[in-house]
């Protein structure tokens, strides 16, 4: 089975690569989400960066933007308008008007259904939502590795820099504004930032893959950890640790990596519940 | 140059939201080692000031001033009403108090030096590895003032923190405050509603109403005319020859 894989390197190690840079940069960023129990804001933001895109693509047929213009844009209008969504339910469902999950809501589902009525006069169009919508990895190329990269040391290095208010911030935040931190900047740069990632990710590995990688791994460290800095640790190694699984068991069965690897994240989740029920049993018997 | 003699003072302090305005013409003064009791009913603007003192938002008018040698981000700590941890996150003691230290230069040593001393000051020494959650209702209490106590503050706002505790919970809590009080000099500002807790306690009492506030020494401010005026309700207070304090509220109603 791994020789299999590694016969297949040559062919498809951008694509690896970059899926395991994506899944380690999206399970650091969703330790903060789900941290903050905004798990939804993952797939309204996931969900506006397919808009950018179709938008890109409408305009690309519509003769407003050449062809190769529109192949340059699309990953400019995935990250704008996921960073927008990102900065729109974060800042609106803070203010008391409206509770963030409707916010998110409404995000989700004007992106959702904005994408498809776009598109859907155009054969390829919609078969590039589709193609998304269903994630792939395959295809991802040089460039899309070093990006990922880049972005993964930035990540690390800011969370490395700010751990302590990035916590304060995501835990308590009465208290960290009573200690000097201006939410409104931190809550900005922390959408921000995870506009970005996720507009960035679903351009090379679809909606699917960049939603699971953003929640399951931190969900699965959240059962197993006794400490939100060690979920920083363990989100990364599981979403590491499911996507070689994952990638592996693909190659050999024929199966679509993305889809792979969040069906294991998934199982991994379910074996973490139980194994905190488990452990919270043993706690109680005398 | 000369350490101004208050702590804190404020001038012709006028607060709100947008234009709607909650306080008026704010004038008291607060010295190291005093405390005080911020008295109110809901909505008359204890949290307001609190957040003002705290410099989370700013005056409409007047002025808040402060000694700079004493009045400093890194010395002041506060106990928030409730704490918005997600339940479902699981956190140890020591995690949960470190995280007051934002701010804060401490390497590790300090860091368990001041862990281990704010532990101490509010009884949950061995609680450390903890989990947070596990931790009674008056242990969390004790939790969040040690997160604020970690920073080593010479000022401690407390905005309810006894609100949901059993009594046994809220001695414990302000026994402990008042021997940091004692001990520590440390000033502290407490908004409550339990009038019994600041006859107990307090060396100074804010009363706020209908936008207005009166401090200064228990003694001439905690009486029953201004109480009455303030919570709208026939309030008598009187003072037993062993010093214990008894408040009396509308039409029976005794509490020591």
């Amino acid at each position: 089975m791994i020789q299999d894989f590694a016969s297949s390197w040559h062919l498809f190690h951008n694509s690896y690569l970059a899926g395991w840079l994506i899944g380690l940069l999206l399970a650091l960023i969703g330790v903060l989400v789900v941290a903050r129990n905004q798990i939804f804001i993952g797939v309204a933001v996931s969900q506006a960066s397919t808009l950018g895109i179709a938008l890109t693509m409408w305009l690309g047929t519509s003769g407003l933007f050449s062809h190769l213009t529109a192949e340059y844009m699309s990953p400019v209008m995935a990250v704008v308008f996921s960073v927008l969504a990102a900065l729109v339910t974060v800042s609106r469902g803070e203010t008391g008007k409206e509770t963030p999950e409707a916010i998110t809501g409404w995000v989700f589902l004007f992106a959702a259904s904005g994408a498809i009525l776009i598109v859907s006069h155009s054969p390829l169009g919609l078969e590039e939502i589709h193609r998304l919508l269903s994630s792939s990895i395959i295809g991802a190329a040089a460039s899309d590795v070093w990006i990922f990269a880049v972005f993964l040391g930035l990540t690390a290095i800011f969370i490395g820099i700010s751990f302590q208010r990035l916590l304060l911030f995501s835990l308590d935040p009465a208290m960290a504004a009573a200690v000097g931190m201006n939410l409104k900047i931190w809550g900005l740069i922390t959408a921000a930032w995870l506009g970005l990632a996720v507009g960035l990710a679903i351009r090379t590995s679809g909606m699917l893959y960049t939603f699971g990688c953003l929640v399951l791994p931190p969900l699965v460290a959240k059962s197993l950890c006794r400490e939100v800095r060690a979920m920083f640790v363990v989100a990364p190694l599981v979403s590491l640790g499911a996507g070689v699984l994952g990638f592996i068991l693909a190659n050999h069965y024929d199966f679509p990596p993305a889809q792979m690897t969040v069906a294991l994240l998934c199982l991994c989740l379910f074996l973490a519940w139980l194994w905190r029920r488990f452990r919270n049993e043993l706690k109680k018997s005398p | 140059m000369e350490s101004p003699l208050f702590l804190l003072k404020t001038e012709g302090l006028h607060l709100g939201y947008g234009r709607s305005s909650v306080l008026r013409n704010v004038n008291f003064e607060v010295r190291p080692g005093e405390f005080w009791f911020f008295l109110g009913p809901n909505g008359a603007g204890k949290t307001t000031l609190l957040k003002a003192l705290l410099e989370e938002i700013r005056p409409q008018q007047g002025r808040i001033l402060s000694d700079p040698k004493l009045y400093r981000r890194d010395n002041l700590g506060f106990v928030p009403q409730r704490c918005d941890l997600n339940p479902t996150l699981s956190t140890t003691v020591r995690e949960f108090v470190l995280l007051g230290l934002v701010g804060i230069r401490a390497n590790r040593r300090d860091r368990e030096t001041r862990l281990a001393w704010a532990l101490d000051k509010v009884g949950l020494v061995g609680k450390a590895e903890k989990d947070y959650w596990s931790l009674s209702g008056g242990q969390r209490q004790r939790a969040l003032v040690a997160r604020a106590l970690v920073r080593r503050p010479r000022i401690l706002f407390l905005d309810e923190p006894t609100k949901g505790l059993d009594l046994a919970a809220e001695d414990a809590l302000m026994q402990s405050l008042t021997d940091l009080n004692r001990q520590e000099a440390l000033t502290l500002l407490f908004i409550t509603h339990d009038l019994t807790l600041a006859a107990r306690y307090a060396s100074h009492v804010a009363l706020f109403h209908n936008g207005k506030v009166q401090g200064g020494p228990i003694s001439g401010v905690m009486t029953p005319d201004r109480l009455q005026f303030t919570y709208g309700i026939p309030v008598s207070v009187s003072q037993e020859a062993q010093g214990e304090v008894t408040i009396s509220m509308g039409r029976g109603r005794k509490a020591t």
